[in-house]
């Protein structure tokens, strides 16, 4: 795990502001306001993990229950952040075939919304060890 | 530093546990692009179809008989289809699970064949011309995608049978 410091911080603000702009202006640019649930599906998108995992640690206090059921909830988790994840990618696809939004649109929301989950992702990876114990 | 025989070395195959998660997360993703192909083309059809044929309540069938299905496959306990031999409660467990899983398997065969059926019968034999044609493609996209979303799963959750870190905490 890389050290964080403050220019981790700083970068990465950095890349979620840029990834809010590219939204808000696929929105904005085109006076149509759908590609906004391309943030809200990234934002969810880590909350099925977080609470399963935790779900899945005190389940696990008791190591009687081998770890079987422990797991699927895990996966469970899992199998959900990869959904929304995909999601948010195929949903400005979606209303761009169906012409409901540009293309540029289209193509600015993927790349803002990749850029906005890859922020929120890097910043699990740098500030996890705090927060375990 | 180890000791190497080669100056290059091979890139070391991840570990049981990390393919595993990652089957997980890519089953999910599966998932998703197959249920999202699917709403694609009803959407489509909605919203920018310029022929008369519209996706119908006929089209979801398959669908939701493919997401019935995987539900039904991936809750079962899968150490309960094994386990007729050192069983606690009477050995009549496996055959039950098994039964289980037959249905779900057979929703999962159905929808996919009922996609087939659909694509067949209501686009191909009329002989619509491509936006139309697309609807039909996009079930049988979809449904495809579910399965191999579901055999994705099964494979992963199968893998680390071997080992067990439920004790690693």
């Amino acid at each position: 795990m890389p050290h964080a410091g403050l220019k981790t911080i700083i970068a990465l603000s950095f890349v979620l502001a840029i990834g809010f702009l590219l939204v808000i202006l696929s929105s904005a640019l085109y006076g149509q306001y759908s590609p906004l649930f391309v943030v809200a599906t990234y934002l969810v998108a880590p909350i099925p993990n977080a609470i399963c995992s935790r779900y899945a640690s005190s389940y696990n206090d008791d190591f009687m229950d081998s770890g079987s059921s422990a797991s699927s909830v895990l996966d469970l988790g899992r199998f959900l952040t990869g959904f929304l994840v995909l999601m948010g990618m195929a949903l400005p696809a979606v209303l761009a075939h169906a012409g409901v939004i540009q293309l540029g649109a289209m193509v600015m929301s993927i790349i803002g919304g990749l850029l906005i989950y890859g922020t929120i992702i890097a910043f699990t990876m740098f500030f996890q060890e705090e927060s375990d114990f | 530093m180890e000791s190497r025989l080669f100056r290059f070395p091979l890139p070391t195959l991840p570990s049981a546990q990390t393919l595993r998660i990652f089957g997980v997360y890519s089953s999910g993703g599966l998932f998703a692009l197959g249920i999202w192909f699917f709403l694609d083309a009803a959407i489509f059809s909605k919203y920018a179809n310029p022929g008369t044929v519209h996706v119908q309540f006929v089209d979801w069938i398959p669908s939701i008989c493919s997401v019935l299905g995987m539900i039904v496959i991936n809750s079962i306990e899968k150490a309960r289809l094994s386990a007729e031999s050192f069983s606690f409660s009477g050995s009549n467990d496996a055959w039950k699970a098994r039964l289980v899983l037959f249905l779900g398997f057979a929703l999962m065969a159905g929808g996919l064949a009922g996609s087939v059926c659909v694509l067949v019968l209501k686009y191909v034999v009329p002989e619509y011309p491509f936006p139309t044609l697309y609807f039909g493609i996009a079930n049988v996209v979809a449904n495809s995608l579910i399965m191999l979303s579901t055999v994705v799963l099964w494979v992963s959750q199968n893998f680390e049978d071997e080992y067990n870190y439920s004790l690693a905490l």
